[in-house]
């Protein structure tokens, strides 16, 4: 375990460890385009360079090996004039379209211009000017004017979706990313990636294009239900303060974006495509008015004949959500857990056209919380199973189950946070909430719990389907 | 002129042949390799001949030999570098076309002292009859059991690959080529690890010049000492010189390093045309800083000599200048070409290049400002030692050198808005 010493103070380091490295997992900030803790080293944007003490020069701290008692300096004279000059050259044939550039706030250009040079460009020559908007897919817009060639893109296609789908063509100051064929990028199942990756406004995600600054938006922690993986997520949201006052209220509640948050323990920096397309799914049309023996009810009301269904039910069983969180599952499990005869249920299977399962992240489960609903009920309810003899009530919790499946005779009780024609075939229907109207855990395939925060207030009208399962075992559901 | 190492024998219709070549005594000296001398003892006397590498960077042959690890367990590999993109460099193209065998066999010396069973010539795209020629003997080489097959008795094999670039100044920089060679694109590789520890499929390679490696033969025939017998204490051996530019006599000459330079230029190689003065020369490929007429008056040629003016012979492609010609014009040649062939990996070069060219350019329509040489002398330290390869550095070196010696000249651009030599680039009277 060598020693080295960064700006005069020691750290412990990995004898494979790049200088960079061992900076990063201290805290220290060194400045760089390229350089990513999950990619190769391409070294080609000179900007995290440090000077080792005793040396007139600098070098590149992303491809510097740790030595036994390596003294390098950060915040030199010479390091700081060298990153004048590396920002100089960068920001040369780039375009201050600052304005317009969906990168704005989040720009790692911006950052460092401000932070290591802020003198203005002493160029008098016109600069290069490129594509604008080269369609890289029907996801990605990349313009080329803004590309600093970290090639950060063309390596994640390489050696971390493994398509190759991207390149470098031209030579010099007119080197283009392109995709390496018709349609190679399309097919990538994790292209949005780059966008996250692009350190500037060069890769631009064409579903989020001009949607909003992002200082107008909150990030809020969440787990993607899209599969059993349960990547850790950042659902993008419009801040509270910014809310706006003339336009549809919808607007205030839309998940904007999607992007991977890193979790090493799951799916490190990195989530799927459809993933980033799940804000669709939190925004159908929900359901919100509770019935009852077919007419519409006060949620309380709904509670109250969901209860009396259950008091007396001999022999009820439950097909429980495998989109539920732990914390629902386990408050299900203590308020009517003996009581019922509990499946475990798929509230979702791969749709067409959806890459079922693959080796880097994408589970062919493609809900979230299986794992985590088996681990309270241990029956799984699937394609061909059947009613137990007897079954005089059924409870369907989520989606992914038809009643017309189940003779008119049973009584049944669902709850589901989307409007379907179907619910109307129930006893008894009750609203409830969804995951972004709530916090909880999700247990994934491999067993890790990963929590998500509640991004919007739920409808007055939705019950939180924790706080539920009490008031159907309770004989008073007045609070409810 | 001196010794003669490499250019000792009469081009003749036949002489790149093998029968010509083992009639010259070819291919003895791999079978004295093989016969008396194990490896290591290979790499000692090539160490101990002190030769140079003759591609540019004059660094020690046998110390590159010698950092490879026989015993590692790994493949190695040799590839000899025949990528010459050097501007004004066409000396190891004489070897190709007329001393191919020389390579080849020199190549299998290399590769039993490396342990190396594949090698590779990468050969630049343009270059035809020297590819022609190579593939040619290669095929001979192949045929009279020299690659392919256990050799004289032993268990050692060799197989050799001439391999087309694509016509790229950057794939001549050796972890450009062997990028490459292994078919991705042409960029070069950060160091450390060096290409002796991680080269060619990520194993240990030695890339070696045409030229190096044409010497390894001899050295093995004639002996390490019998080597540094020629040429000076610090730059044993000979080199080739390709000459061109203003100059009578252009072409390719195997000189001793230590000899007067002015001699070589005006006895040797005829002077410059119309008995015009010498300008400036480029010495070692446009890469090096240029000398004045009156530096080559009074300096030796050889890398001692040349240092003390801030150049070097780099890789023997030497350019004449003579008098009359703009050096303004002449800088703006020389940036376009980095400019066209700056690979765009590293931002200091990608982005310095272009920026150097456009300001040279504006100057030569006329649009200079004085503060625009520092600027070319600022872009030029930006680059210094700070890419990834040595292509920025050399623009920085070309583009000082030129503007410490001739400032007059651009400064009477600048602020004339025309050239005091109409912008010449042709050999004429000076005005």
């Amino acid at each position: 375990m060598p020693r080295i010493y960064i700006d005069g103070l020691p750290y412990e380091a990995d004898s494979r460890q790049t200088v960079m490295e061992v900076a990063a997992a201290n805290g220290i900030v060194l400045p760089g385009f390229c350089w990513h803790p999950k990619l190769s080293v391409a070294g080609n944007c000179r900007l995290c360079a440090v000077q080792v003490e005793g040396r007139s020069w600098v070098e590149i701290s992303c491809n510097m090996p740790v030595a036994q008692d390596l003294k390098v300096l950060t915040d030199s004279d010479i390091v700081r004039e060298y990153r004048k000059s590396i920002l100089a050259l960068t920001t040369l044939n780039h375009p201050v379209d600052c304005g317009i550039c969906d990168k704005a706030g989040e720009c790692l250009l911006q950052d460092y211009h401000y932070e290591h040079n802020g003198a203005p460009s002493t160029s008098h020559e016109v600069k290069v000017h490129a594509t604008k908007f080269h369609a890289l897919s029907s996801r990605i817009t990349l313009d080329n004017e803004r590309c600093v060639l970290c090639s950060r893109c063309v390596r994640f296609t390489h050696e971390i979706s493994k398509t190759k789908s991207l390149g470098i063509v031209q030579r010099g100051d007119t080197s283009l990313v392109r995709a390496s064929g018709d349609g190679a990028f399309e097919t990538d199942a994790y292209s949005d990636n780059v966008v996250d990756l692009c350190p500037v406004g060069a890769l631009l995600s064409r579903s989020f294009l001009y949607k909003s600054r992002v200082w107008y938006l909150k990030a809020t922690p969440s787990v993607c239900p899209g599969c059993a993986r349960g990547c850790a997520v950042n659902l993008w949201h419009r801040k509270p303060e910014w809310k706006l006052q003339a336009l549809d209220a919808r607007h205030n509640r839309a998940i904007e974006r999607i992007t991977p948050r890193d979790n090493p323990a799951v799916n490190g920096p990195w989530i799927c495509n459809r993933g980033r397309d799940l804000a669709p799914l939190f925004e159908r049309e929900r359901a919100t008015q509770a019935i009852c023996a077919g007419f519409s009810v006060a949620t309380p009301a709904a509670i109250e004949g969901a209860r009396s269904l259950i008091e007396r039910a001999r022999r009820p069983v439950a097909l429980v959500s495998s989109w539920a969180s732990n914390e629902e599952l386990a408050a299900f499990a203590a308020a009517l857990g003996r009581h019922f005869t509990v499946f475990v249920k798929r509230d979702r299977e791969p749709e067409p056209g959806e890459v079922v399962a693959d080796d880097i992240l994408i589970c062919a489960d493609k809900n979230p919380n299986s794992t985590g609903a088996l681990a309270n009920f241990a029956s799984a309810w699937g394609p061909g199973s059947t009613l137990p003899e007897g079954t005089d009530l059924l409870l369907v919790w989520g989606e992914g189950f038809d009643l017309a499946q189940v003779p008119q005779s049973l009584r049944t009780i669902v709850l589901d946070a989307w409007k379907n024609p179907g619910h109307a075939r129930a006893d008894v229907f009750i609203p409830v909430s969804i995951q972004t109207e709530r916090r909880g855990t999700y247990t994934n395939f491999e067993g890790t719990v990963s929590g998500f925060e509640a991004c919007f207030e739920k409808d007055d009208s939705v019950a939180h389907a924790e706080d539920l399962f009490a008031a159907l075992a309770a004989a008073n559901v007045a609070a409810a | 002129m001196g010794a003669r190492l490499l250019m000792n024998f009469e081009l003749t219709p036949t002489s790149h042949t093998l029968a010509d070549y083992r009639a010259r005594g070819g291919y003895r000296a791999i079978e004295k390799a093989l016969g008396e001398m194990t490896p290591q003892q290979v790499t000692a006397e090539v160490t101990a001949s002190g030769i140079q590498g003759r591609g540019g960077a004059n660094f020690s042959a046998g110390r590159k030999w010698s950092v490879v690890n026989l015993s590692d367990g790994q493949p190695h590999y040799l590839c000899a570098n025949a990528d010459e993109g050097e501007p004004g460099t066409f000396k190891d193209r004489w070897i190709l076309e007329n001393a191919p065998h020389l390579l080849l066999e020199s190549m299998l010396i290399a590769a039993y002292a490396l342990q190396v069973r594949h090698a590779f010539i990468y050969i630049r795209g343009e270059f035809d009859l020297p590819w022609r020629r190579i593939s040619g003997a290669l095929e001979e080489a192949y045929a009279a059991g020299y690659f392919g097959k256990p050799l004289f008795g032993t268990d050692f094999v060799c197989d050799l690959v001439v391999y087309r670039g694509a016509g790229s100044y950057v794939c001549g920089e050796a972890s450009g080529l062997l990028s490459s060679l292994e078919g991705k694109r042409g960029y070069p590789r950060n160091r450390p690890p060096r290409l002796t520890v991680r080269g060619l499929y990520q194993r240990p390679t030695v890339v070696n010049n045409v030229e190096t490696l044409s010497n390894i033969a001899g050295i093995i025939n004639g002996g390490a000492e019998a080597f540094k017998a020629t040429g000076t204490k610090k730059s044993p051996g000979t080199r080739l010189i390709s000459i061109s530019g203003h100059i009578n006599k252009p072409g390719v000459y195997e000189i001793e390093p230590g000899g007067a330079f002015r001699e070589f230029i005006f006895d040797t190689c005829g002077g410059v045309p119309g008995g015009r003065k010498v300008k400036a020369i480029i010495p070692g490929g446009i890469s090096t800083k240029v000398v004045t007429g009156e530096e080559v008056d009074r300096l030796t040629l050889d890398n001692e000599a040349l240092a003390t003016v801030g150049s070097g012979m780099g890789s023997g492609g030497m350019v004449v200048i003579g008098e009359g010609t703009c050096m303004v014009r002449l800088l703006q040649v020389l940036l376009r070409f980095y400019h066209h062939e700056s690979c765009g990996q590293c931002t200091p070069c990608r982005e310095g290049m272009g920026w150097m060219h456009r300001i040279i350019d504006r100057i030569v329509a006329g649009g200079g400002r004085p503060e625009d040489l520092e600027q070319l002398k600022k872009i030029s330290a930006w680059n210094d030692g700070n890419t990834i390869c040595g292509m920025g550095d050399a623009a920085g070196y070309a583009t000082v050198g030129i503007l410490a010696k001739f400032s007059d000249e651009f400064e009477y651009f600048i602020a004339h808005g025309r050239s005091r030599h109409d912008g010449n680039l042709e050999c004429r009277a000076s005005t």
